[in-house]
């Protein structure tokens, strides 16, 4: 019986899932094509949370659907046209010809795609790396495995991975000036935000230091840190609570640094690159991670900023931080 | 052992240091690109001392921690990237005037050649995916730094298929997981069968690799890209991030999938390429810019280098794969420094004359002679005309077909030669033009100096360092040993 | 090899493949950004099902540590795009 419910959840999951994606993707308005996405995004959070992912549906809740949401709804902003009423396109035979090609051939791709996953699934045992995960995973010094992967025995990956955030948030800053736009917050606004972000804050703490042993960790802290800089644009401080000039060079560049720095020593202590020691290991990833963290959340308070922020080059804040 | 390291370490230092110290970027840039030389020719020594290595960061065991690898192709790559960027760095504490403009490209330029360094020593297939997204991420935001509306939207087309080709990459990586459990290059290799989901796997991966490498018909974001953005940023982008997806076709296909290798992708790559060859050249001819005639001349390589590839899918081991090899690796090395000291130049005529139109050029040779000196040999190295080293990579290549029988391919390569003549001998003529202008003394601008010597290795030290060069290719023996 | 591996599984493929039919297409540039980051999501399903070992078991953390730089990843490239938009809008703005 419990089978056949779980089963009924899962079919009613997938099909609003997928009901959401086909609406992002095809209706004619750009705003509700973004608001259906982060709806998708939510609800692939929950899938996340059903496939016993816990991490993943954090960080999928805060940087998939709410941190792109958000960027990407400051995005359509940017792209308003007054709405013109378009022209009755003519039907075109070529156009039908080459668009009912593309889908067959991408429904053939998918077809082809599906079997070779299906029949992939059964090449293999099932636990696939689980076993060796969890046989090192006490040289960690950590119990959430994820944890142990992101931050031990795939950390040069991560480091990578923040590198790229850091080409973003560069790229970002090289193209323009940040956004000058935004509305004076009002009352509510005021006090919502008294109250929020130092939640936020607390919550984001809690995630970093949960992170060794339950799911949480560094990213998903990051995540939440950011949800604060961006409430905190969005009720009128300008910079977002970025730091100024030249502490905020540091702070973006500080999560890959961590994660250098650690490395670089252990290799200069005649380990090999990144193999830290046994009873030091635990700390040392609380100490990368808690880098990363503020780091991570800079980097994406700018990125969400779209622009240089007036203070980069240590210049001043060219607005009031409060608007008044 | 650790000279691996310092490839992906020192650039990234730099970028750092870049992005902390914006007004010592300059300085800070050219340092670590010498720095980043120093690691490359230090891990070429290593190779060629104990031959390749390989290597599992944090000592896990292999599976669980992500493997590096360096064996002689990746030994050349990697040098072949330093003396570049070392050549662009110099190039760019010149050409970049601006400090606001230095802030941001030092950074991204360094993780960009991080990116790249990264891609030619990893061994496991995820890191492949995140290095992939670092360089094309890092290359669009350098693109858009050329400021023009067109540098802009070439960015954006160049970011998006871009990511295209990475999910598509990835969506093999995640079969291979799914299939064999195993992320490392060298677990897989040995595990690897010619079966369905492995078919799905090579399709999804080689797809991928072909829009990352602007195979034809996935070539169409190329041209813009590298002709609007800057000097520099467009020598990178044509020697270098091109070639890190053809490195990895080399990498993935006599290795890994060798199983899969039959004639009918042979037929289909080589067509490809073929085309792109036909194609781009014949583009290249109707260019009315310098920076445009050389991006289409680079999607003509690309044809040549897939041609190449082509062939090694399907020759069995022996000396014939080897000879093929060698051409390959041989084109794309003088490709890389011709292409580089072509886009350095053009950056040189540009800065100079404020255009790039090539029916515009006449009397370049008056005030820019090192540079039109460099536009020859870049020429001389493209066409493939000896002593250059593509003279030699296209006659082993050549030999091999012959051997074959292959006709067709023969025909192309050769018409492919005959129109790069007709372009470079076209933008030649216009660049030896005279003009009347009051004579000058002759003075060489520092700005002037790496593409000059880049076009001097594509055409004469290339020549002479082939002979070395085939003999420290090995012969393929895989990740796995 | 479970049957809820080969129900999401196949969801992610159609989501993988769907997003990219629409990236392909003659769109506005933020739809083909949303058609991308919808494919990425595909492949992050794709991940998942493969880590899913059951209701009692724990999963295969690998994976998750995969999608969780796939998704970083996603946004800084996404990040990225939309500035790029942006500015091209501000140059096309000048020119009216």
């Amino acid at each position: 019986m419990e089978n056949i419910a779980w089963s009924a959840f899962d079919v009613l999951l997938i099909a609003a899932t997928l009901s959401l994606a086909w609406a992002s993707l095809t209706t004619e308005h750009l705003r509700r094509a973004v608001i259906f996405f982060i709806a998708f995004g939510l609800l692939l959070s929950l899938i996340w949370l059903r496939l016993k992912a816990p991490d993943v549906a954090l960080a999928e809740a805060a940087i998939g659907a709410g941190l792109t949401g958000a960027l990407l709804l400051a995005a359509v902003a940017d792209h308003q046209k007054p709405i013109n009423k378009k022209p009755d396109q003519k039907f075109s035979l070529a156009d039908f010809v080459a668009n009912t090609f593309l889908n067959l051939l991408f429904i053939a791709f998918a077809i082809v795609f599906g079997a070779a996953y299906t029949f992939a699934l059964n090449e293999v045992n099932d636990s696939r790396l689980t076993d060796i995960v969890f046989q090192h995973l006490p040289g960690t010094g950590v119990t959430n495995p994820v944890t142990g992967v992101l931050l031990d025995f795939r950390a040069y990956d991560t480091m990578l991975e923040l590198a790229v955030l850091l080409a973003a948030a560069l790229g970002v800053m090289a193209i323009g000036k940040t956004r000058r736009d935004f509305v004076k917050p009002g009352d509510m606004e005021r006090g919502l935000s008294q109250w929020l972000i130092p939640t936020l804050i607390i919550l984001s703490l809690y995630l970093l230091w949960a992170g060794a042993n339950a799911p949480g960790g560094a990213f998903q802290a990051a995540a939440l840190l950011a949800a604060a800089g961006v409430v905190m644009r969005l009720t009128g401080y300008v910079d977002g609570g970025l730091p100024q000039g030249i502490w905020l060079r540091v702070l973006l560049v500080s999560g890959v640094g961590g994660f250098l720095l650690v490395s670089l020593i252990m290799m200069f202590a005649g380990r090999i690159y990144f193999d830290y020691p046994e009873s030091w290991a635990g700390s040392l990833i609380l100490l990368i991670e808690s880098m990363a963290t503020i780091s991570i959340a800079a980097t994406l308070v700018v990125a969400y900023l779209c622009g240089q922020p007036d203070t980069w080059f240590g210049g001043q804040q060219k607005e009031n931080k409060h608007a008044d | 052992m650790n000279s691996i390291i310092w490839l992906v370490a020192i650039p990234l230092l730099g970028a750092l240091l870049c992005t902390v110290f914006p007004r010592l970027a300059n300085r800070i840039g050219w340092m670590f690109a010498a720095g980043n030389m120093l690691a490359a020719l230090l891990v070429m020594h290593t190779v060629s001392q104990e031959g390749a290595f390989h290597y599992v960061i944090g000592g896990w065991s292999q599976g669980l921690g992500i493997a590096l690898f360096a064996d002689s192709l990746t030994a050349l790559m990697v040098v072949m990237s330093a003396i570049i960027a070392l050549a662009v760095s110099i190039y760019s504490t010149a050409y970049f005037t601006d400090t606001k403009k230095q802030a941001f490209y030092w950074p991204l330029w360094l993780l960009l050649l991080t990116a790249l360094n990264a891609l030619f020593v990893s061994a496991d297939l995820f890191n492949l995916y995140v290095t992939l997204e670092l360089l094309g991420l890092a290359a669009a935001a350098l693109t858009a730094m050329g400021g023009s509306k067109e540098a802009l939207s070439a960015a954006i087309r160049y970011l998006l298929i871009g990511l295209i080709g990475s999910l598509t990459f990835l969506a093999g990586v995640v079969l291979v997981y799914t299939a064999y459990g195993t992320l490392d290059i060298a677990v897989l290799t040995q595990q690897f069968q010619n079966n369905k989901v492995s078919w799905a796997i090579a399709t999804l991966m080689t797809l991928g690799l072909m829009i990352k490498a602007a195979l034809l018909p996935m070539h169409f974001w190329l041209p813009p890209a590298h002709a609007n953005a800057p000097a520099p940023v467009s020598a990178v982008l044509s020697a270098l991030v091109v070639k890190a997806a053809i490195y990895l076709m080399l990498r993935l296909w006599p290795d890994i999938f060798y199983p899969l290798a039959n004639i009918g992708i042979s037929y289909v790559l080589g067509g490809l390429g073929a085309a792109a060859i036909m194609w781009g050249s014949y583009q290249a001819l109707r260019a009315q810019r310098i920076k445009l005639l050389a991006a289409y001349s680079t999607v003509a390589q690309v044809g040549y280098l897939f041609l190449g590839l082509s062939l090694i899918i399907v020759l069995p081991d022996g000396e014939l794969r080897h000879a093929v090899m060698v051409g390959v690796v041989l084109l794309a090395l003088t490709h890389a420094f011709a292409k580089a000291a072509l886009f350095l130049a053009a950056g040189v005529i540009m800065q100079r004359g404020g255009h790039d139109r090539i029916s515009d050029l006449d009397g370049t040779a008056q005030t820019l002679p090192v540079t039109t000196f460099t536009l020859a040999l870049a020429c001389v190295a493209l066409i493939g005309l000896p002593p250059s080293g593509a003279f030699l990579g296209k006659w082993q290549l050549l030999t091999v077909l012959l051997h074959e029988g292959l006709w067709f391919w023969i025909i192309v390569v050769l018409s492919g030669s005959l129109l790069s003549a007709a372009y470079a001998f076209r933008l030649l003529g216009h660049a030896f033009g005279k003009k009347n202008i009051p004579h000058k003394r002759l003075a060489i601008g520092l700005e002037e100096l790496p593409a000059l010597v880049l076009s001097l290795i594509a055409t004469l030290v290339l020549a002479f360092a082939s002979a070395p060069v085939a003999k420290f290719i090995q012969p393929l023996s895989g990740v796995s040993q | 090899m479970l049957i809820d591996q080969i129900l999401y599984g196949l969801c992610g493929i159609v989501l993988f493949t769907f997003g990219l039919r629409i990236a392909f297409s003659p769109v506005h540039f933020l739809r083909r950004l949303l058609a991308i980051n919808v494919a990425g999501a595909g492949l992050f399903l794709l991940l998942l099902s493969v880590a899913y070992r059951g209701f009692d078991q724990a999963p295969d953390a690998v994976p998750h540590a995969l999608v969780l730089t796939g998704i970083v990843v996603a946004f800084s490239a996404t990040a990225l795009a939309v500035a790029l938009a942006r500015q091209l809008q501000n140059r096309d703005k000048e020119n009216e």
